[in-house]
């Protein structure tokens, strides 16, 4: 077959062939379901929608694949639930012992602990639940670790009234993203706090005195600070990824998204996802010279969803 | 015998060996050849799955990540046919597989059911709810409101004692014990508590020209308070809120916003039932008191006269006049109440306006 052997050092490709219509079945059906159980089907619902975005995005024609399943997801839901359960029955106890200032402090110092650890644990499950050709994701960041730096820049983050804000957002990146893996390759971000600060001081000043037209360069500039800092590593050799994206691009996806949802009352919001996934891999270009048929499997099997759960119910958008 | 070429991945590593599959009928499996070894994966235990025209089929037997990758849309479909007959496709495959058209059937289908379900079971489930709701916790947030409320107003304490004295000549029926207080202010309006504390403002009391006016708006308002108008409000739009959040979020934030936007629209028809029902009420009272139930219909048209352009704050929330008074006037005609004139009412009445 033809798709032997093309994958030629120095040539790469990502692509997103999901289409609007299928995307669009997996969602309804996922709904109905959801709704007919009363939000139980909800993790399974979950894990469909990543099998079908995962399974729509390629790498030199080969499709990334998600291994998740509901049932874990289901498991990991319940921990969190439970979690949850305990965290405000220590609160609502503080209180009724008539110290809600202990009860409060509670509150926010237990929150910004279970931050940490879930981003930590859906990292985990998200990447050991991840394979292209066969070869898994993983993420081998260290969670004490990351639970006291991520102390140390919310500490840093609140002495400087919010300034340090930036620093905290690469780090973290860096962080997670410096600890990401496919078998034998590594990723590597290189990002700098100062640099971030200044990108958004500027798109924020630019955009209220532009009325808001410069948001779109300001779109322009985070994606680009993203994908031109990150590069993958294996044995010497390397990948360099680039954004090629335009501020156009950003207003023509951004204001089309728009129009499809208000439009649509909200139902076209399937082809907003698969519009977007579109974009992102078209606009994302690799350069390197890693032979990627030489990718090696490195990874364990890890099947413990919580984190992934956990960050639901915080509402955070942890893997990207 | 169905046959296809095929790229696959050991799971080892990432290096694609091409193969030659075979699709098996009779041993319901596939079968392929890598580095002359003979490999059969059974139908009952690979995954199957499809984007776009590409396959990927996995082994969900072995630990290992082993898949093979065809296109060969022959084989596709038979693989497909094969596995649907032996019944290895879940529901959920099924599911996807009806196709758009039946997908956005099921969508409107869903809309459709959320509607219904929204206007019709949950007010009427909400209203039920109300009566698991103690008295007491009426009389709690009504009394709490009102005194936080007070502190910033003005009252009118010779108007409030005639205005009570007013009340307590007519026979409210009302179902606990009903406070009044007169506001000065020039607003046109009046409320009632869930605790029974009714507030008038001057303003409104200022356009009256007789009792049976005064004691339409009391009827009105003590309808409020016995029928729990504000613990079914605030019952039906938290199930509301937490019914239409819960439905839309799984979709997306957008049919959220939307649901809210709809919930606020279709909460003030609610309230404008409330409303109808205060009137209904309002004019039973009336007729029980032997007073003119005009005096309801009158006061509205006064009020309508006055405030052509802007609607007073009375009026706001409530049913647009015209169809109140047209309302009012259909529940009276055909009805021949018996009238009395109530000299004693009217002097009260009187020092009330403050004449």
């Amino acid at each position: 077959m033809e798709t032997l052997n093309t994958s030629e050092k120095k040539e790469y490709k990502l692509s997103f062939d999901g289409s609007g219509s299928e995307y669009f079945g997996i969602v309804i059906v996922n709904w109905l379901l959801t709704a007919i159980t009363l939000g139980i089907y909800y993790p399974w619902a979950k894990a469909n929608q990543l099998k079908y975005l995962y399974g729509a995005t390629s790498l030199n024609d080969d499709r990334f694949a998600f291994h998740g399943t509901g049932k874990e997801m289901f498991k990991g839901f319940i921990k969190a639930i439970i979690l949850f359960i305990v965290v405000y029955g220590i609160f609502f106890w503080l209180i009724s012992m008539r110290m809600p200032v202990a009860a409060i402090l509670f509150l926010y110092a237990a929150i910004l602990g279970i931050i940490p650890i879930a981003i930590h644990g859906s990292y985990r499950y998200r990447m050991s639940r991840t394979s292209w050709r066969g070869i898994r994701f993983g993420y081998r960041g260290n969670r004490k670790e990351l639970f006291i730096n991520f102390f140390k820049w919310i500490f840093f983050t609140v002495i400087t009234f919010g300034i340090y804000g930036a620093w905290l957002s690469i780090n973290l990146r860096k962080y997670l993203l410096g600890n990401v893996r496919l078998g034998n390759m590594s990723l590597n971000y290189k990002g700098k706090g100062a640099d971030y600060f200044v990108l958004n001081l500027k798109g924020y000043f630019l955009s209220i005195i532009t009325l808001g037209i410069y948001i779109f360069w300001w779109q322009k500039n985070l994606f680009g600070y993203y994908i031109n800092n990150l590069s993958a590593e294996k044995d010497g050799n390397e990948i360099k990824f680039k954004s090629t994206a335009t501020a156009g691009d950003f207003f023509n996806l951004i204001m089309v998204n728009l129009l499809i949802l208000v439009f649509t009352l909200g139902i076209g919001y399937a082809w907003v996802v698969t519009r977007s996934m579109n974009f992102l891999m078209n606009k994302i270009e690799m350069e390197g010279d890693i032979d990627l048929d030489s990718l090696a499997q490195t990874e364990d099997v890890y099947t413990d969803a919580t984190g992934e759960d956990v960050g639901d119910m915080l509402n955070l958008d942890l893997v990207t | 015998m169905q046959k296809t070429k095929g790229v696959f991945y050991d799971g080892l590593s990432s290096s694609p060996q091409s193969l030659e599959i075979i699709l098996d009928k009779e041993n319901s499996s596939i079968v392929f050849n890598i580095i002359s070894e003979n490999l059969s994966w059974k139908l009952d235990e690979i995954l199957v799955e499809q984007t776009g025209s590409n396959v990927e089929i996995r082994s969900s037997a072995g630990k290992q990540l082993q898949s093979i990758k065809i296109s060969d849309p022959e084989f596709i479909l038979q693989l497909k046919k094969i596995r649907r007959e032996k019944r290895l496709t879940g529901f959920y495959h099924r599911l996807l597989d009806l196709g758009f058209r039946t997908h956005a059937i099921i969508a409107i289908c869903i809309l459709a059911a959320i509607g219904i379900g929204y206007v019709l079971l949950l007010p009427w489930i909400a209203e039920r709810a109300v009566v698991f709701i103690p008295d007491s916790y009426d009389n709690s947030i009504g009394t709490a409101f009102f005194e936080r409320y007070i502190d910033y107003t003005s009252i009118d304490s010779v108007k409030t004692k005639a205005l009570k004295q007013f009340a307590s000549q007519l026979n409210l029926n009302n179902t606990k014990e009903i406070k009044f207080t007169v506001v000065r202010s020039k607003t046109v309006n009046a409320f009632a508590l869930p605790d029974g504390n009714i507030i008038v403002f001057t303003g409104i009391i200022e356009l009256m020209m007789d009792y049976d006016e005064l004691a339409a708006l009391i009827g009105h308002e003590v309808a409020h308070v016995n029928n729990r108008h504000s613990m079914k409000m605030m019952c039906r739009n938290l199930a509301g809120y937490f019914f239409l959040s819960a439905v839309l979020s799984d979709v997306n934030g957008i049919m959220a916003v939307i649901g809210d936007n709809i919930h606020t629209l279709q909460s003030l028809t609610y309230s404008r039932n409330f409303e109808h029902e205060a009137d209904a009420e309002g004019l039973k009272m009336l007729v029980a008191n032997k007073i003119n139930p005009k005096g309801m219909s009158k006061l509205f048209k006064r009020l309508q006269a006055k405030y052509v352009d802007i609607v007073p704050e009375f009026l706001s929330s409530h049913p647009i006049t015209e169809n109140r008074i047209k309302f009012i006037d259909k529940t009276i005609s055909g009805t021949k109440p018996l009238i009395i004139d109530h000299p004693k009412l009217h002097t009260i009445f009187l020092q009330v306006k403050g004449d």
